[in-house]
């Protein structure tokens, strides 16, 4: 138990460390952008017609705090971010950060670990079946999904999808809510009028992941099933679901789990593209409209941290999941 | 084939046996890549798809960008020379003139109309557009440095019509042909694909290596900083970047700018690996054997460690390849990777999710499947690779 | 009648390569109370033939329809090859037969506990309650001589020492009384005093359950000292079997005979050694007639390829299959 505790100590001051890093990244490429916010913001006002100086861009500076050198204008960044949470005003819109993504990234958090969920659930089952069975159809039908999951990337599913419901159906299933609850506040109508149409994202999104989990477990489990341990177990008496169950797949389960982190990496990272084809962002619901159609480092440098720093929770989870299952794992990094 | 196939048993004869036994590692890999019928077909897929990119202005009857374009065949579907119809037989293939209507009839929309009685001949080995395999143009800030090199300009193409256009991919909303962008695009993504693969390889050994190779607090520091960056998402974190990217760069400077991008984005994941089979091998007891037996350090690292570990390298390469092809793909579709007039798969699959495409101008799609075979191949070249240099694959 | 009576067990592989003989024409018996020693190099077949007499094999094992493996329980004889489902064989797995390996730590599921693998097994074949199970699990593994048993118990394979890992292994094999443990190398992977220390275990736990064992290893040293009879096994037939005093002391196949004189000799340190000629050939081009001839110093040319030589029994319960054995049965 004690180690247990250890391990948990050790890892979270690593996860903390990870986004510190994070954030020093992240935090300077806002800074590498041409310009800075107060020169910006202005030269918005400007093309609005207002006459902008020289002063005012000073004070502008002066006033957002951006004449203080480098390490301290981080430092108060992070700060802010990871004790209060708060992202700050953003550049050129002046609203706060919070208010203007909060909704948003919610909804788009929602849907990724919906898909990371739903293909795991789908992968799981499967790859550990077809390790156990020499039925040649059920192997080559594994071995096909894969590989199409391989070359058709999740994008190019949904232009698929979109081309046949579109050719045969007259139909596109666009957009994540129905032109009645788009702006309205959350009710349990809104909610089901959501999943009714999520599911298309959620699908299209997982599809990769599915594809390339059901590889792996099968690949992890045919590794575990030839192992001494197996046939030691089998010597014992011990068979069937029983023996599938305790002693490769539970074996096997952990790198799977360890995976998790990246693929929700992965799945991050087709959002925006899906998105884009599925048409979910007319309805302003997702973190990476705000991304693409602002202008605005701050908003984009809080959208980038707030996506990496769920990986990064996501990772310490598993992590710890990993070390509940596996005693190795508590006793490599501490002991 | 004898030894490694699978449907006679070992025969028994010395030679073969001691062509087995001494071959180097090369040619084991090679021979073992060939029994792979998979791999093997996949692997003549890509030499194509390369070739064709390589040769790209030479295969295509137009310019793929602007210039090229054909005014009066906007939108039009694909055309594939016949050599028979109606009115005969032609030993040389033939396509029918088209010619564009617009009248009250048809609401005033263009309407193409064939006329089968007008036939256009195809030609082999024509001249047309001028293409160079060598165009440099750098310019510097200042004026000293600027270089201009035209070279290997050539005016030949495989085919061409004695009349009008062919377009055998069809044409896209302002007249450019869609073969000839296809096949540009091809050469674009591989070039992209290179250079950023090329970027990530060189990093990740520096950084893979100095981590691998020293051990220690050293590798503890550089993982935690890999890490970290490996957690970032590439696409969200590069839409970032490039709303920022000037609009006044010229296409060469985003092409490379995407490229080193997209290479600073891969390096952590093999910088994991070759980090990894560093540690491993370096604790092996045949490195200390060597060095028991007096071997050097850089014969260790030469004769032991690096063959060890460079298959498995290559095949990371190979992996890694499409993935930088995928990612500036969908870039490109976005709209924040290569636009046009430069052609990249993703670019030319940009007008692709727009309702009136789907509902009429399917033949857009095409280069989707060029697309997918491309990734395909490289996957299973890669696979076929990986399980050809594993010397106990066969055994499993 | 004894135990095990294993009597003309033939098995082969089916394989891409064709079908490849592994067990040719195998017999033996093992009584209570006895340990049976199966001696050969890596590939003659004493583990596929141990795995058999629990069916433990790959799927692409044949067995013919000679062959049979019977084993006396209590109240009746089983054959096991007769034994078809999962269900049908938990008599035998783990129940009337118990297996140890020669990798005690791979043996144990890297992620489950000693006591908990212990009394999995014994949930299966007893009707004992958990709580009951548990603390026979930590008796035995007193009985087998790992102090604070009770804190091992819950502990996991990786944490225990190379003997003590071993040792829980024969406590497990042991806990639900079988009438036959089968130890497939249990001695190989340890050093030569843990070594001694469990063969010293094995023979007392023999003499207190009354249970047979067969001993499968190609350390002859290790024969001498724990086996009561020996088969000697070459590319999976048994060439010669008998009471190891006799075997190892007059040795009548010359096969046995080269083993013997590759071992080193004490009294004559500074001797080249003499290894049995040739290599082992592969399974799948087993020759003809005598399975040996291909290395045998002895051979007789004409015939010991042409035909399968049978057993020629030398008295006391010895016999040797070799056509150099004149009629009289003694070694030419």
């Amino acid at each position: 138990m004690l180690k247990f505790i250890q391990f948990t100590i050790t890892r979270a001051f690593l996860s903390l460390f990870t986004l510190l890093v994070v954030s020093l990244i992240v935090f300077s490429l806002m800074e590498l952008v041409p310009a800075n916010c107060a020169e910006r913001y202005l030269a918005f006002k400007n093309t609005q017609g207002q006459n902008i100086t020289i002063e005012d861009i000073a004070a502008e500076e002066r006033r957002l705090g951006l004449d203080k050198p480098f390490p301290i204008r981080w430092g108060t960044w992070v700060g802010n971010v990871f004790i209060d949470g708060d992202f700050g005003d953003s550049c050129i819109l002046r609203l706060n950060i919070n208010e203007l993504l909060s909704d948003k990234f919610w909804i788009s958090l929602g849907i990724c670990l919906a898909a990371l969920i739903f293909s795991y659930i789908l992968a799981i089952p499967i790859g550990i079946y077809s390790a156990t069975t020499s039925n040649a159809v059920t192997n080559n039908f594994i071995r096909f999904i894969s590989y199409l999951g391989l070359a058709l990337p999740n994008f190019l599913l949904a232009l698929i999808i979109m081309l046949f419901s579109t050719v045969f159906f007259q139909e596109s299933l666009t957009g994540l809510f129905s032109n009645e609850f788009r702006d309205a506040a959350w009710s349990l109508d809104k909610f089901m009028d959501f999943l009714s149409r999520a599911w298309l994202p959620i699908f299209v999104l997982g599809w990769s992941a599915t594809a390339f989990a059901m590889q792996t477990v099968r690949a992890l489990m045919l590794d575990e099933i030839g192992k001494l341990y197996v046939t030691a177990a089998s010597a014992r008496g011990i068979s069937g679901r029983k023996l599938l169950w305790r002693y490769p797949a539970k074996h096997s389960l952990g790198p799977v789990i360890n995976s998790l982190g990246f693929d929700l990496n992965r799945i991050f990272n087709d959002l925006p593209v899906v998105a884009l084809i599925l048409t979910l962002t007319e309805a302003g619901a997702l973190l990476i409209d705000a991304l693409a159609r602002s202008n605005d480092q701050q908003l984009a440098g809080a959208i980038i941290f707030l996506l990496t720093a769920s990986i990064v929770l996501v990772n310490f989870v598993t992590d710890i999941m990993l070390a509940l299952m596996d005693p190795r794992v508590r006793q490599g990094l501490v002991g | 084939m004898g030894i490694f196939s699978k449907t006679k048993p070992v025969e028994n004869s010395q030679d073969l046996k001691e062509s087995y036994f001494t071959a180097s590692q090369g040619q084991l890999i090679r021979s073992r890549f060939k029994s792979n019928r998979t791999a093997m077909i996949a692997g003549w897929a890509l030499t194509v798809m390369i070739l064709i990119g390589l040769f790209a202005p030479f295969l295509s009857p137009y310019e793929p960008t602007m210039g090229g374009r054909d005014k009066s065949y906007e939108n039009g579907p694909p055309q594939f020379p016949k050599f028979w119809d109606e009115n005969g037989f032609s030993a040389r293939p033939f396509l029918y003139t088209t010619e564009r209507k617009r009248s009250i009839k048809t609401n005033f929309r263009w309407v193409l109309t064939e006329n089968r009685e007008k036939r256009r001949y195809l030609e082999l080995w024509v001249d047309d557009w001028e293409y160079s395999f060598i165009d440099l143009n750098i310019d510097l800030p200042g004026t000293t440095f600027d270089f201009e090199l035209k070279t290997l300009t050539f005016k030949k193409h495989l085919f061409g019509m004695d009349k009008g256009g062919i377009h055998l991919f069809g044409t896209e909303k302002s007249g450019k042909d869609i073969f000839s962008r296809t096949l540009h695009a091809i050469y674009t993504s591989l070039a992209v694909g290179t250079l950023g693969v090329l970027l990530s390889f060189v990093l990740a050994l520096v950084i893979g290596g100095v981590a691998g190779y020293y051990g220690g607090w050293i590798d503890s520091i550089l993982q935690m900083i890999t890490d970290a960056i490996r957690t970032v998402p590439p696409i969200p974190l590069f839409m970032a970047l490039a709303a920022f990217m000037p609009d006044e760069w010229s296409a060469e400077t985003r092409f490379f700018f995407i490229a080193t991008i997209l290479g600073l984005i891969g390096w952590p994941t093999l910088a994991r690996r070759i980090r990894t089979h560093l540690l491993s091998e370096r604790s092996q007891e045949y490195v200390l054997a060597a060095e028991l037996s007096g071997a050097s350090a850089s014969h260790v690292i030469r004769k032991h460690l690096l063959p060890s570990f460079t298959s498995y390298i290559i095949v990371d390469l190979m992996i890694t390849f499409p993935y930088v092809v995928r990612s500036e793909t969908a870039l490109s579709f976005i709209g924040l990777g290569l636009t046009d007039p430069v052609n990249s798969l993703g670019s030319l699959m940009q007008n692709v999710s727009k309702a009136d495409v789907l509902l009429n101008y399917q033949w857009y799609f095409i280069p989707v499947i060029f697309f997918i075979a491309f990734v395909l191949a490289f996957v299973f070249v890669g696979d076929g690779l990986r399980d050809a240099s594993d010397p106990y694959s066969h055994t499993k | 009648m004894s135990l095990l009576t294993v009597e003309n067990l033939n098995l082969q592989f089916d394989t891409d390569e064709g079908r490849i003989t592994a067990v040719d024409n195998v017999s033996f018996e093992i009584n209570a109370g006895e340990v049976l020693g199966l001696v050969g190099e890596s590939g003659s077949g004493k583990s596929v033939t141990a795995k058999s007499l629990m069916q433990l094999n790959p799927a692409n094992a044949v067995y013919s329809s000679e062959s049979s493996i019977k084993l006396k329980l209590e109240a009746e004889e089983v054959d096991v090859l007769s034994l078809k489902s999962s269900r049908e064989l938990v008599i035998v797995r783990g129940g009337a037969i118990s297996m140890i390996f020669q990798e005690p730590m791979a043996s144990f599921a890297p992620a489950i506990t000693i006591g908990s693998h212990m009394v999995e097994q014994l949930l299966i074949h007893t009707t004992m309650t958990k709580n009951t199970a548990a603390e026979l699990s930590v008796e035995m593994l007193e009985r087998v001589g790992i102090n604070e048993a009770g804190k091992r118990f819950h502990q996991y394979a990786f944490e225990l020492s190379g003997g003590m890992r071993q040792r829980a292994m024969i406590a497990m094999a042991l806990s639900t009384k079988p009438k036959l443990l089968i130890a497939d190398e249990p001695t190989t992977a340890l050093d030569v005093t843990i070594q001694a220390q469990v063969l010293d275990l094995m023979k007392d736990l023999v003499s207190e359950f009354g249970m047979g064992i067969l001993f499968i290893t190609h350390d002859l040293g290790v024969i001498a000292q724990v086996a009561d009879r020996v088969s000697v096994m070459y590319l999976g037939r048994i060439v010669e079997s008998g009471p190891v005093r006799d075997v190892l002391r007059s040795p009548a196949h010359p096969y046995t005979q080269g083993l013997l004189k590759a071992l080193p000799k004490l009294d004559a340190l500074d001797q080249p050694l003499t290894p049995v000629e040739g290599d082992i050939p592969s399974p799948l081009e087993r020759p003809p007639g005598c399975v040996f001839h291909t290395r045998c110093p002895e051979v007789i040319a004409d015939r010991c390829n042409a035909s399968v030589p049978t057993r020629t029994e030398l008295g006391h319960g010895h016999s040797s299959s070799c056509f150099v054995l004149d009629t009289a049965g003694k070694p030419a």
